[in-house]
């Protein structure tokens, strides 16, 4: 499986394996011979001086007089929204309990990690929140109503590919 | 370590013809290889793009580290069974690299008869768990099974090596502490849903991967329950309610990248100590074995020009040069590896088994793995050869090679037969991998010695009757034996009933072999020790 990378946003898959010296870069149906050594990059026997400040899985790269955004894409994530993304779409009561208090109604818009609604069990209140943004498509519960664990408590509409 | 002089003239009319001759076999078997891959019906693939199931090359590409080789076992199995219906016995097994770990992979076939398993299918899964236990390689697991084909089931059930010994490998496994991982992308029912089961890791695809003793129809017709498959196997209610799949996916792809990331964490193996040096390409180009070899069995070749053009430098310090002359010992190495290699260059005497067995326990003592090159007729018969010892000599050989605690890899360069494929580590000697070369022959003796045999005891039969044969009767007798013989005496016969690990184009032997021997290298190797033997 080839790595994603963004490029100053743009998708490129690529590879890189160990060679004899340095690696070699996996490109379309190219196979490229490359090297990264005391600030020189080497690419098919061209070196040039290069810069890369790392910051999580994104590296800023400043080659040939401009700065490049390089994020790589982990492959897990990439593909986690692809297919049949069933059950990220119902969120499910982890335990049994009743609803606190509900923030949200069909047809919002959520964003990743927003606070839907907080529910109370065991003498605690516990925050459910969107496991990714999306649009709301159902609340099963209202405030006050009492739940079993494994009940439905919010469905999100089906994300589109991609 | 000095270089072998070849002393083959690559421009004679001999060398160039049977170069025309075996590129022209090579080029049949690259032909049969790519059908065997890639070669379905049509209705077939339509099914699985309708299924959102990946074709399983798609998904073993997407498994493998990108650019890296991937050594598949067994491509032919099957190919002179079941009408030809069944290419690979459906089944894909081999040796690659995910996440920078050599794993074997086991992959079902669903593109065939839904990825069914026929007696060959299930022979080819335990031949792969058993080359993951004995190099302690983990597992990769890509379950898309119908079942057990059942017009076969008798020949897949019960035996000690059919379908059980799946499991039971895979709790070998287990218990030695070497770790697998299942993708379940298809229903696994009946026997196929305990490979995920015991794997220590498992992903489920949602909506397509489903695992169950039994289906919706069989839970409705034991129990009248009705059940969805989702409800009764599938990804949510196994990764969520029994417990019985680790990780949910949404996609093939998904599942694939999971799994990676899963072989990723896993403690890579120690690699044996063995003598290593930089790896160095051989002098002689191994295309040049089109021209080494015979274009008739019978012809003899000198095994030297074989290793010269395997090992690295084509350096080789042969041991015992001037005694026992038909058995080639020595010292080489393939890919910096050090080997000891054994090959044939002709009939065993006494003295080349009595060297056999020496050299074995020689490589055992240094803890050498050994390649045996075979290319032998067999033990030399006769009242002088009798009176010498001649079978106990061979027994000795047996002795060595049984014993052996260093691995063992065999490549079958053309004839194997009789008592000679025991004495040089054929198939029931466990090698850890066993090759063949397309041209190569395998059975307990030459198909015409076998025809005369035969036939003569038919026409002996026939006389006794009072009946006398003309020679085109005798002919009539004779010609259907030698047919059928050499049939089931070819490499791809043998290959067909998993009797080797895979038909080789000779170029690739050097590649294969050093994949192979980094393999073994994972497991560590007892002291030497043997049985006793008759001197």
């Amino acid at each position: 499986m080839r790595h994603l990378f963004l490029i100053d946003e743009q998708e490129v898959e690529a590879g890189l394996l160990p060679a004899d010296t340095g690696y070699r870069l996996l490109l379309g149906d190219a196979d490229i011979p490359v090297a990264l050594a005391d600030g020189r990059l080497t690419v098919a026997g061209r070196s040039e001086p290069v810069a890369v400040a790392l910051e999580g899985d994104v590296a800023h790269v400043h080659l040939d007089g401009r700065a490049w955004r390089v994020e790589f894409v982990d492959a897990v994530e990439r593909y986690a929204h692809t297919g049949h993304a069933g059950a990220d779409d119902v969120i499910i009561a982890p335990m049994p309990g009743s609803v606190v208090a509900v923030n949200v109604a069909a047809g919002d818009s959520v964003a990743a990690g927003q606070v839907l609604l907080v529910i109370e069990s065991m003498k605690l209140e516990t925050a459910i929140k969107a496991p990714r943004a999306g649009t709301i498509d159902m609340v099963h519960v209202a405030a006050a109503a009492t739940f079993n664990k494994g009940a439905p408590l919010v469905a999100l509409a089906p994300a589109t590919e991609g | 370590m000095r270089q072998i002089q070849s002393s083959i003239d690559v421009n004679s009319a001999e060398f160039q013809a049977n170069a025309a001759h075996n590129q022209g076999l090579a080029a049949a078997l690259r032909e049969r290889h790519h059908k065997a891959r890639f070669v379905r019906p049509q209705r077939d693939m339509d099914r699985l793009a309708r299924q959102e199931k990946l074709f399983v090359r798609e998904r073993i590409e997407a498994l493998l580290d990108p650019g890296t080789p991937f050594m598949e076992l067994s491509t032919l199995a099957a190919n002179m069974a079941y009408g030809g219906e069944a290419p690979g016995a459906a089944i894909v097994t081999g040796i690659g690299i995910v996440a920078g770990q050599e794993v074997v992979i086991h992959a079902d076939d669903a593109s065939v008869k839904g990825g069914a398993w026929y007696p060959l299918s299930v022979k080819k899964i335990v031949r792969a768990l058993d080359i993951a236990i004995e190099n302690r390689l983990p597992v990769v697991h890509l379950c898309d099974s119908a079942g057990g084909f059942l017009p076969l089931q008798a020949d897949t059930f019960a035996d000690r090596y059919y379908a059980g010994r799946i499991f039971r490998n895979q709790a070998i496994l287990s218990k030695l502490g070497v770790p697998q991982v299942s993708l379940v992308m298809g229903h696994c029912t009946a026997g196929g849903a305990y490979i995920p089961a015991l794997s220590e890791y498992n992903v489920i695809v949602r909506g397509t991967g489903a695992i169950f003793l039994g289906g919706p129809p069989l839970v409705k017709a034991a129990t009248g329950e009705i059940v969805s498959v989702e409800e009764l196997g599938g990804c949510d209610t196994h990764t969520q309610i029994s417990g019985t799949a680790d990780y949910p996916a949404n996609s093939e792809r998904h599942a694939i990248a999971i799994a990676r990331e899963i072989v990723g964490t896993w403690k890579r193996a120690e690699k044996l100590k063995i003598e290593r040096i930089a790896p160095e390409a051989p002098h002689y180009d191994p295309a040049e074995l089109y021209g080494v070899i015979p274009r008739d069995i019978k012809v003899q070749f000198d095994m030297r020009e074989v290793i010269a053009r395997v090992v690295d430098g084509s350096r080789f310090h042969e041991y015992q040069p001037a005694y026992g002359t038909t058995l080639v010992c020595g010292f080489a190495h393939i890919f910096g590896m050090r080997v000891g290699i054994i090959g044939n260059n002709g009939v065993l005497f006494n003295d080349s088994s009595l060297k056999g067995a020496h050299f074995m326990q020689l490589c055992d003592q240094n803890r050498t793995p050994i390649l045996f090159l075979q290319n032998i007729t067999g033990y030399m018969v006769g009242k002088e050869y009798e009176h010498r010892g001649i079978t106990k000599d061979g027994a000795k050989m047996i002795m060595a090679v049984s014993g052996l605690e260093v691995p063992k890899i065999t490549v079958i360069v053309n004839g194997s037969f009789g008592a000679g494929n025991y004495g040089m580590s054929g198939r029931a000697f466990d090698p850890r991998f066993l090759f063949m070369w397309p041209q190569s022959q395998i059975s307990v003796m030459g198909a015409e010695q076998a025809a005369n045999v035969l036939s003569e005891v038919k026409i002996r039969q026939l006389s006794r009757n009072g009946e006398t044969l003309s020679p085109e009767q005798i002919a009539a007798i004779r010609e259907p034996v030698i047919d059928d013989y050499k049939r089931m005496s070819s490499a791809y016969y043998s290959t067909s009933e998993l009797w080797d690990d895979g038909i080789l184009d000779p170029v690739d032997t050097r590649n294969a072999l050093g994949l192979a021997l980094s393999c073994t290298l994972n497991r560590p190797i007892d002291r030497p020790h043997f049985g006793v033997f008759r001197m």
